[in-house]
């Protein structure tokens, strides 16, 4: 569900002025915004190879449906198509991963996890 | 084998603040309010990541976009500019927060009048505040 700001309290907190609402809503899984932080972030490592983002030091093994693998292969086959930015899947996975894990909060990470009785038939 | 958790660890809150899903979106500008001088943007992106990162936990700053911005004080005049758009994620709560509010809007208000500008643009959320001004303080 959406909250709704008071966006009064927040105008008067800046000393700021309303000047209305914007239609994007900047929403992180924009194609646009993928790109731009994939070209932001990524640099060639020193001693050759992808690039990548030198703040992803830990490597673990991650099981994915085919279904997820599938579609994150499409989406980099896309950019790497229409824009020319090579980004590998697994490297797409981690920038999403880092996001989702960013904006979770503590009780949607809570019942994510929570066991789910299973119907019995 | 993987080590037990301890239960201590197990109830320390790893996600504190609850949602992130307010996004805030700042424009650095690159040249003052004239168009031609060229302010230290390096400096001014810096400044506000440092600020982002301390009020709401972190951001992230894109690559220089083009961008132009009609002064209606100065007969309409077009600025054209190439601004650092700075993205930061936080929560409801955090947002409407006075002290954050506070300190988002004396940062903007500095480089504002540091930087020689008409006005700093913010977006919160699906709305768009402009910070204006800022030779009177």
């Amino acid at each position: 569900m959406k909250t709704e700001l008071d966006m009064d309290k927040i105008a008067g907190g800046l000393g700021a002025e309303r000047r209305g609402k914007v239609s994007a809503t900047g929403g992180y899984f924009g194609a646009m915004q993928l790109l731009a932080e994939i070209e932001a972030r990524f640099r060639v490592p020193a001693g050759g190879g992808r690039a990548t983002d030198p703040r992803w030091t830990e490597r673990r093994l991650v099981p994915l449906a085919p279904r997820t693998l599938e579609r994150l292969e499409a989406i980099t086959a896309k950019v790497r198509e229409h824009d020319g930015v090579n980004v590998e899947p697994m490297q797409l996975a981690a920038l999403l991963l880092e996001k989702t894990t960013e904006q979770i909060s503590e009780d949607e990470a809570k019942e994510l996890v929570r066991p789910r009785r299973r119907t019995s038939r | 084998m993987a080590k037990k958790r301890t239960k201590r660890a197990r109830e320390r809150p790893v996600l504190s603040g609850g949602r992130k899903s307010v996004l805030v979106v700042l424009f650095v500008p690159s040249v003052e309010r004239d168009g031609r001088t060229l302010i230290d943007q390096h400096h001014w992106v810096d400044a506000a990541l440092e600020m982002f990162g301390r009020v709401f936990g972190g951001a992230t700053a894109y690559p220089q976009a083009k961008g132009i911005w009609r002064d209606d004080e100065r007969g309409g005049a077009l600025v054209k500019d190439e601004p650092v758009v700075v993205h930061c994620y936080t929560t409801p709560v955090g947002i409407e927060d006075s002290r954050n509010l506070a300190e988002l809007g004396s940062f903007c208000r500095t480089m504002g009048r540091q930087a020689r500008q008409g006005e700093i643009g913010l977006v919160i959320g699906d709305e768009y505040f402009a910070i204006r001004g800022f030779a009177e303080e």
